[in-house]
């Protein structure tokens, strides 16, 4: 990228985003927040990354934090997506992965967290979200991901894991949430994420996979999740990690993505929205930092496009003993 | 447990008051969320249509408004009877959990009633409330009623109607079927049911992932009879929303389904001559909406599922059985002629000024570049055929919207 596009097109209002995601979890009075008190675990991670990415996770207590994600975890080692809730593997990742970004991953009793997740693991190699059932390639993705920063993916299947994601691969060489269902690129980046993961990208069908998802580009330069929707910030995390870690990041036009992030920024209050001027949430400020990370954007902390944490964060836990 | 401003009094008093509502009129089918200028306005309507019926509410209340079996909740107190809702439920699942053993009978009774009705109040009005469902679920794995599962089956229609993208919702209905079919057996009329209730919703929620995957969902409980019948019935539709992928998605999986049936013996067996005889049609029928509706992505994408299985599993089996190569193939030939007819008659631009033609020549042109992307022996008898010239149109259309896609095509 050019810096003189780079200067027409604006700049990311770094610490208005910082002040916002500070500000929103002051902010308990909206509707939208009293129905979205079930998933505080994984808004927490979603917050928590993107101050990360920004070099300021410094600002939050880090012990008020801490403590209460172990106030969330159960006995079965599961954890619940806020106090007195259900545990569920969705909130157990955000967990371990908060627990990763403040390097407190020690605290924790790896072993009955990984029979949690191990537990979930049926038959065929497909993962349940919970005791209750459902199957869908994203619990895949969240297992591997999380026995992998724990290092205990010994303790499932791998190769029946792995078998169970490929089966789920469509002829436009995408994937969906079980075999036979509809290509989303979510969907993707969990699959060739859990792929990348346990070192499987060899069974992914790059190019054609890669067609599938620079199709997802539209003139704005937003990318979409699936065909002939609108385009939406949160793809440019789900489509261009997916690209990235195929190798294929080449065939999209990186510089109008960019711009399109930037023109989806709440310029005065912070905070990004799925389109512009839409309203802003913390769900899409995330995707929002976390595609510009992945697009090098200056003075964003590079992000692990598999693990969805900061590279730096990674490293420490593949290189601590 | 975080309590909201009200007093006790208040509390239960919303939370009553819309319990009231509830049990007044069971035969709810929808619920929507509404702002209070909006009741005048309903009333208004009602009005008109059932003059002589007596509003349910002297008017002094303004939270909430059901006529005709549906119910509207004012925005003005979602906040609060959301929370009070969710404190009450809370409350009446760790008793559940804490006493369940130490009580009698009737007393486990009383407390899983308590739980039940708060879990309907909270998940009405937060749908995504997992916690909520389960509680549900642990509840009505005690019993053997088939008539509890079919209640159950309603409310979560009726949340549907409100929240048609609640991903815990549709799961909550497929654990339903699945206890219904373990317990009892699956009836038929059951999945037809469900197929309509998807195509209802989608009618309203366009695109919607969720929804569209719980019908595929049900592919796999359909007898081949079935499959068929559903390949007929949602070809109209389709036709009405040619910008849906994921109907045409539905489409893909039940004809999959009917090609899976192709190799099997027994009850759910099927006719090779029939399977190409569908894909025949949906083929022609496709080429006939791709021409009516310029520049849709979906039927495009749709186009190249059809085209790619069909010489694959028609044509190049009877290659196989006469030991021809595809390249040698008359009807893979003839085949190839007829969409580059399509191709060159898409690439016709008449307007630049309506986006939806060049949409049409570029779909066109990378359609047909990813026929021989997954089958390589298609390369050679697609240069002959376009010739020169023509190749480089295609090229150039691609290169006009995509052109660091193009650098790999051309490279391969």
């Amino acid at each position: 990228m050019s810096s003189t596009s780079s200067n027409q097109m604006g700049q990311l209002v770094a610490d208005k985003h910082v002040r916002y995601i500070l500000m929103a979890e002051k902010k308990k009075e909206s509707f939208e927040s009293v129905v979205m008190d079930h998933l505080r675990m994984n808004g927490a991670y979603w917050g928590l990354t993107t101050l990360d990415l920004l070099d300021k996770l410094g600002t939050v207590s880090e012990d008020e934090v801490v403590s209460w994600i172990m106030t969330c975890q159960h006995e079965s080692g599961g954890f619940a997506g806020n106090v007195g809730h259900d545990p569920h593997i969705l909130y157990t990742l955000s967990a371990v992965q908060i627990l990763a970004l403040f390097d407190k991953i020690n605290i924790l009793d790896v072993g009955k967290v990984s029979s949690y997740v191990a537990g979930l693991q049926n038959k065929d190699g497909s993962f349940s979200g919970d005791m209750w059932g459902e199957i869908d390639t994203r619990f895949s993705y969240i297992a591997i991901c999380c026995l992998s920063i724990l290092k205990t993916l010994d303790k499932i299947n791998v190769e029946k894991a792995v078998d169970y994601i490929v089966s789920c691969k469509n002829l436009d060489g995408g994937f969906g949430c079980t075999p036979g269902a509809e290509s989303h690129a979510g969907q993707i980046f969990c699959c060739v994420g859990a792929l990348a993961l346990t070192g499987s990208l060899h069974r992914v069908d790059k190019d054609l996979l890669g067609w599938w998802l620079c199709e997802r580009q539209g003139k704005s330069g937003g990318l979409n999740g699936r065909p002939e929707k609108l385009p939406d910030v949160c793809y440019s995390w789900w489509v261009l990690s997916s690209l990235i870690m195929i190798d294929r990041v080449h065939w999209i036009d990186k510089e109008k993505l960019v711009k399109f992030i930037l023109d989806c920024q709440d310029l005065d209050n912070g905070g990004i929205s799925d389109r512009p001027d839409d309203a802003v949430d913390i769900f899409h400020t995330y995707f929002g930092v976390a595609g510009l990370s992945l697009l090098e954007y200056p003075g964003v902390k590079a992000i692990d496009p598999a693990y969805a944490l900061p590279v730096d964060v990674v490293n420490r836990i593949i290189f601590t003993k | 447990m975080e309590q909201g401003s009200s007093s006790e009094e208040d509390c239960f008093g919303l939370l009553n008051q819309f319990h009231h509502v509830l049990q007044s009129d069971p035969l709810i089918d929808e619920v929507g969320f509404i702002h209070p200028s909006q009741f005048t306005l309903l009333d208004k309507e009602d009005g008109l249509s059932n003059q002589n019926k007596p509003l349910p509410y002297n008017g002094t209340s303004r939270n909430f408004w059901n006529q005709d079996h549906k119910l509207g909740i004012s925005t003005d107190i979602l906040i609060q009877l959301c929370k009070d809702a969710k404190h009450v439920f809370l409350a009446a699942l760790e008793e559940y959990k804490s006493h369940g053993n130490a009580c009698n009978e009737s007393q486990i009774m009383n407390i899983e009633s308590e739980v039940m009705k708060h879990s309907q109040a909270v998940l009405l009005l937060s749908s995504d409330f997992g916690t909520a469902w389960n509680a549900r679920k642990l509840i009505l794995s005690k019993t053997d009623q088939l008539s509890a599962f079919t209640e159950e089956l309603r409310l979560s229609g009726l949340i549907l109607s409100n929240s048609p993208k609640s991903e815990p919702t549709w799961s909550h209905r497929r654990w339903i079927i699945k206890m219904i079919s373990r317990r009892f057996s699956t009836p038929q009329e059951i999945i037809t049911k469900e197929s309509k209730l998807v195509e209802s919703i989608g009618e309203r929620s366009k695109m919607n992932y969720r929804a569209w995957y719980h019908r595929c969902w049900l592919v796999s409980y359909m007898a081949i009879g079935q499959v068929l019948h559903e390949l007929n019935k949602s070809k109209r539709w389709a036709a009405l929303h040619v910008t849906d992928s994921s109907c045409f998605h539905y489409r893909r999986r039940l004809m999959l389904r009917i090609l899976e049936s192709v190799n099997v013996k027994g009850s759910n067996a099927y006719d090779k001559t029939e399977a190409h005889k569908i894909w025949m049609e949906e083929l022609d029928w496709n080429k006939e909406l791709v021409e009516r509706y310029v520049g849709r992505e979906a039927l495009w994408l749709h186009r190249r599922f059809l085209s790619l299985n069909w010489i694959m599993y028609f044509a190049c089996n009877h290659s196989s059985e006469t030991g021809l190569s595809i390249i040698t193939n008359e009807e893979v030939a003839i085949f190839i002629d007829n969409e580059i007819h399509l191709l060159e008659s898409s690439m016709i631009v008449p307007d630049t000024k309506f986006e939806d033609f060049q949409a049409q020549a570029l779909y066109a042109a990378v359609y047909m570049l990813w026929l021989p992307k997954n089958i390589p022996e298609l390369w050679r008898m697609l240069e002959e055929k376009l010739g020169t010239e023509k190749l480089k149109c295609v090229l150039s259309t691609i290169a006009q919207e995509r052109p660091l896609f193009l650098q790999h095509l051309v490279n391969v």
